[in-house]
């Protein structure tokens, strides 16, 4: 089930604590690293510069409203590339631009597993 | 509201108001009040109308009418008017209701997947699966009732607690002793702190100072009086066997340092002191609320 290969830095907008909680253990299970969380695209913002981060995790839906898909949208015009996961999976598929895909909840940990590997050829720092 | 004379009424103003008609909300019915000449055919239009025009709510006056007449007739058909936009008002408050209902029951089921999820991921057998799982289940319907009779969306902390830790009492005595000011916190922090409390509870009785008699909890909290205070809440055990830290992390510490680090933006001082475990959060009340 772990990645064989380098650990990547995962963080996760979600403002379930709980799900927090459960995707940071399956994170941790695959092989890679929980990066951090935030419950809410301001706090996503304050928090930005003081997280490496490979890739990003990202709910519609966040503790100051359904600004999920511009927090994507943010986080790809600073180079980090992001996977929605949602139980509204209709409302990520009006913003696919701006994720890589969709994990529709509950997640999974094969799904999990696979679709982090797609952020994987996103990562600045492997080109 | 229309008021209209019946000689306006030829084909094309009548089919125009009929497409209006027809393109109404649900709750519409819309007054319409018909000034009809003294030597028109009045049963013949009203017949007419009523076929035509549907979903309106048709009053006649024969002209010349008398001024207090039509005025008390306009009033009676605003109030009605009024009366349909407060059903408007309500229907499209249930919508909302139902929409935040849906979200959450959603996010109720997606909890409930989280601790099930993480509590096999722990569990050594069925019967302590089973356990933890309803344990965890219960504190989650305790805190949801507190927080419901508490009208939806604020809870206070010395309610979430003496609710959460009311089944650890020996003889009538409080083995948590609870102090600390009234504090209002919000609906998401309640919850969390809840099952944060529920998992130091539940450590504390099977491992820690309440598997004791003589064992104690202190369980303080206070608020800094700057302008934007800190709630710091310490869970402080004694009188236990003696603590040692255990070799790999439960689903209890787990879940108290990534909960809390998610509400409050800093993790909690977690410390296997040898006379007894030590919990301390700290962090911006602002985010609780």
């Amino acid at each position: 089930m772990r990645s064989p290969l380098a650990p990547l830095r995962i963080f996760y907008l979600e403002d379930n604590p709980l799900i927090v909680f459960h995707i940071e253990s399956m994170i941790e299970d695959l092989g890679h690293i929980f990066a951090g969380s935030a419950s809410s695209f301001a706090e996503l913002k304050m928090k930005f510069d003081t997280f490496q981060i490979d890739g990003a995790l990202v709910d519609i839906d966040l503790a100051d409203g359904r600004t999920g898909p511009l927090a994507a949208a943010w986080l790809q015009e600073r180079g980090v590339a992001s996977i929605f996961v949602t139980g509204q999976t209709e409302v990520a598929a009006e913003h696919a631009a701006v994720a890589l895909g969709t994990i529709a909840k509950p997640v999974p940990v094969e799904v999990l597993g696979e679709k982090l590997e797609l952020l994987r050829k996103h990562v600045k720092s492997f080109g | 509201m229309l008021v209209v004379t019946h000689e306006a009424l030829n084909p094309s103003v009548l089919s125009i108001i009929a497409e209006h008609l027809v393109d109404q909300p649900d709750w519409s019915e819309m007054p319409i009040i018909v000034l009809l000449d003294g030597a028109a055919p009045h049963a013949k239009i009203r017949a007419e109308l009523s076929k035509t025009w549907p979903r309106s709510r048709q009053i006649f006056f024969q002209r010349p009418v008398a001024s207090l007449e039509l005025l008390s007739g306009l009033q009676s058909a605003l109030l009605a008017r009024l009366r349909q936009r407060d059903v408007r008002d309500h229907i499209e408050r249930e919508i909302e209701l139902r929409r935040e209902l849906n979200h959450r029951v959603k996010n109720i089921l997606a909890s409930v997947t989280a601790i099930f999820g993480m509590t096999r991921r722990s569990a050594t057998s069925i019967d302590g699966l089973a356990d933890d799982f309803s344990g965890r289940l219960m504190a989650l319907s305790v805190v949801h009732s507190a927080i419901f009779e508490a009208g939806g969306e604020t809870v206070d902390l010395a309610d979430v607690i003496g609710r959460t830790c009311s089944p650890y009492r020996g003889n009538g005595e409080n083995l948590i002793i609870a102090e600390g000011p009234p504090i209002q916190l919000g609906r998401d922090a309640g919850t969390t702190l809840a099952l944060c409390f529920h998992e130091l509870a539940t450590n504390a009785l099977k491992y820690g100072a309440l598997s004791r008699p003589e064992g104690r909890v202190h369980l303080t909290w206070s608020l800094t009086s700057t302008s934007d205070p800190t709630l710091t809440i310490s869970w402080i055990e004694s009188g236990g066997p003696p603590v040692a830290k255990p070799s790999k992390a439960g689903y209890g510490t787990r879940y108290i340092r990534s909960a809390l680090q998610g509400l409050l933006g800093v993790p909690p001082e977690i410390i296997f002191h040898p006379e007894g475990l030590h919990c301390i959060a700290a962090g911006p009340f602002s985010r609780l609320r």
